[in-house]
């Protein structure tokens, strides 16, 4: 049995507005162990995105508990926070979220500005992280130069330089073509099944979920069904 | 951290190169103010070192006694040119060896105003009634062609004269002066040397000027007996001050003086001359950096506004940063960098062009005064700017550096 890594109860997030709460998450409970690829799956307005932001220490739930590793969000403080982004989180966004005018080697080397690996690492860790998403040749361009399918392979690889234990992917081919969007899934699947990275892919497809092993469905902020994938993709 | 710091540089110059012209419009304050900084100490030390190198050309062993009370004010100038107090006898006083032992040399003062003529040529030249020993002497001068008169036609009120070089060729032409007799206000002197070529000496011009004996002057030219001042030369620079002394008490006693704010003369020396307009391009100086101080707040308050306006606009990379785990400290950092960047970049381009417009107005100043050309660069000035710049940044960059750091990492996630 493998450790658990995300640990939910009773989670409830509410945002206040002129003294109004608006609640967006209700009573959620759920735990995802390490190697897993779950899906979180709903409609817009469900509140996925709202969760992914909990669980990837973007932003704080109002009542209820969420485990990291075991230790509790509110045990972290503001530093610990940046640090277990930064060690132990990688982000993949929809709208890749790289730095235009920089190269894709400086982009993926974003993160490791940030961490304890020396210095000396840092283009090696870089290079192999570009080389892991098929990118070799493309090191020193400039990240406006890549296509949409190259821009979020190279935001994979920015995920994965620092080796984190969880990788988030918010709607990750939300702004691609369909084949770019496949290439981009099959890199996150390989990462799962052949180097045991753990995925939490945010989409509201439901193809794209068949890419995961276990799909968490979302609606109106509640979980709705919480299933294995009988038929997921072979890559 | 080196590359750390080179990539929050690149970062910055990326960020400053996207908004090409609203980051030359934001510099613009910091380097009009940094550029005034360099012109004002730059052309304020040209102005001393200029004004210093004149009296310095007197010697550090010459005094100044002039009659009237020392001039406080522009009512006092009136006096000094008016006073009659110093004449024959003060003079015969201060050179007796028992009232001022350790002067080395004298020599009185007669200025006159008029034209010098020969043949059809006229020509209107500094004429100064003087002993040409001492001229020749203190100012290390040459007579180039004939002799400097002496003593004797001091003494005999000798109708002679030697004149500058411009004044020889005003006049003569290609001719030699030498033996030839000019007129200097209806009478006629005897030109008896030329003065070599030498420009500009201690705010009059060698080359423009007609030496006669100071007794012929006033005989002749002048009809008075007074003085316009009498130079005095100590035996050496160290006994300036005692000289000084001296000179007071003999025509204190002289003129019967008990209180020496009634005297009715002045005695100045070099260095007191040097310090005191030291002091008046100091005091100008330090008014004029307060006027630039304003220029300078006026350019950061410029920055910190650009800054915040980029806060905003960058707050999808902001929020990018913080999620792959920069802490709030590193963004404000990179913020303040940026800040700094962009002032510094500011200020070496304002101490450029003050370089530039330093050299034009030193350039112009000395030619309209007539003075050799002269540059005073201070490098310590353009280090200072450059400091000083970078010091706007800092403090200017940190409250939207602080706006920046307080960002959520939401909003990029948020961001379409």
């Amino acid at each position: 049995m493998k450790p658990v890594l995300i640990e939910v109860s009773n989670l409830q997030k509410s945002y206040f507005s002129e003294g109004v709460e608006t609640p967006i998450l209700h009573d959620l409970t759920f735990s995802i162990t390490e190697g897993e690829f779950v899906a979180i799956m709903g409609p817009s307005g469900s509140g996925k995105s709202t969760l992914l932001h909990i669980l990837g220490f973007l932003d704080r739930h109002t009542t209820g508990e969420y485990r990291f590793k075991g230790k509790s969000i509110d045990d972290y403080s503001k530093d610990e926070v940046a640090r277990v982004r930064n060690e132990m989180m990688g982000f993949v966004f929809q709208a890749f979220n790289l730095l235009p005018r920089i190269s894709v080697l400086e982009n993926v080397k974003l993160p490791l500005l940030y961490s304890r690996v020396a210095e000396r690492e840092w283009n090696r860790r870089a290079e192999e992280a570009i080389r892991a998403v098929g990118l070799a040749h493309r090191f020193q361009f400039d990240a406006v130069r890549l296509s949409g399918g190259e821009k979020q392979r190279v935001a994979i690889a920015r995920a994965l330089v620092n080796s984190p234990s969880v990788i988030f992917a918010d709607e990750p081919t939300g702004n691609l073509d369909s084949r770019s969007g496949v290439a981009v899934m099959d890199i996150l699947q390989a990462l799962n099944e052949e180097r045991g990275h753990t995925i939490i892919l945010i989409t509201h497809e439901a193809y794209m979920a068949e890419h995961a092993e276990r799909v968490i469905h979302i609606l109106d902020g509640r979980i709705d069904k919480d299933e294995k994938v009988m038929k997921r993709i072979r890559k | 951290m080196a590359l750390a710091l080179r990539h929050t540089l690149v970062t910055s110059l990326n960020a400053l190169a996207t908004h090409k012209s609203r980051s030359a419009l934001t510099i613009l304050g910091i380097v009009i103010g940094i550029t005034a900084i360099i012109v004002v100490t730059s052309v304020g030390e040209t102005a001393e070192d200029i004004i210093v190198g004149e009296l310095g050309g007197l010697g550090a062993d010459t005094i100044v006694v002039r009659p009237g009370k020392e001039p406080k004010g522009p009512t006092d100038i009136a006096e000094v040119l008016l006073s009659d107090s110093l004449k024959q006898r003060e003079l015969a006083a201060l050179m007796k060896k028992s009232n001022v032992p350790h002067l080395a040399d004298a020599a009185p003062e007669v200025l006159v105003t008029g034209s010098v003529s020969y043949g059809g040529e006229t020509f209107r030249p500094v004429i100064l009634g003087f002993t040409a020993d001492f001229m020749v002497k203190t100012l290390k001068l040459r007579v180039a062609s004939g002799v400097a008169f002496d003593e004797r036609d001091i003494a005999t009120r000798a109708p002679v004269a030697i004149i500058g070089s411009r004044v020889a060729l005003e006049l003569f032409g290609g001719e030699d002066p030498v033996g030839k007799n000019i007129d200097i206000k209806g009478r006629k002197f005897r030109v008896v040397g030329v003065f070599e070529k030498r420009g500009q000496v201690v705010f009059f011009d060698i080359d423009e000027l007609v030496l006669v004996p100071y007794t012929t002057a006033q005989a002749f030219l002048v009809g008075t007996k007074h003085f316009n001042q009498i130079v005095v030369r100590a035996e050496s620079p160290g006994l300036v001050d005692r000289t000084v002394f001296d000179i007071q008490q003999t025509l204190r006693a002289l003129h019967d003086i008990d209180d020496p704010t009634k005297d009715d003369f002045s005695v100045q020396t070099q260095q007191g001359l040097v310090s005191q307009v030291r002091t008046i391009i100091g005091v100008f100086t330090i008014f004029l950096s307060f006027t630039v101080a304003i220029a300078l707040i006026v350019g950061g308050i410029g920055i910190m506004n650009i800054m915040l306006v980029s806060v905003t606009e960058r707050t999808r990379e902001i929020g990018l940063r913080k999620a792959l785990g920069a802490t709030d400290r590193d963004i404000m950092r990179q913020f303040l960098v940026e800040a700094v960047f962009l002032t510094a970049i500011g200020g070496i381009i304002g101490v450029v062009l003050g370089f530039i417009i330093s050299v034009a107005v030193s350039f112009f100043l000395s030619r309209s005064i007539g003075l050799p050309w002269e540059f005073h660069f201070s490098l310590s000035a353009s280090l200072l700017g450059i400091i000083i710049s970078s010091i706007v940044g800092l403090v200017f960059g940190i409250y939207p550096a602080y706006k920046a750091s307080r960002r959520s990492p939401i909003e990029a996630l948020r961001y379409e």
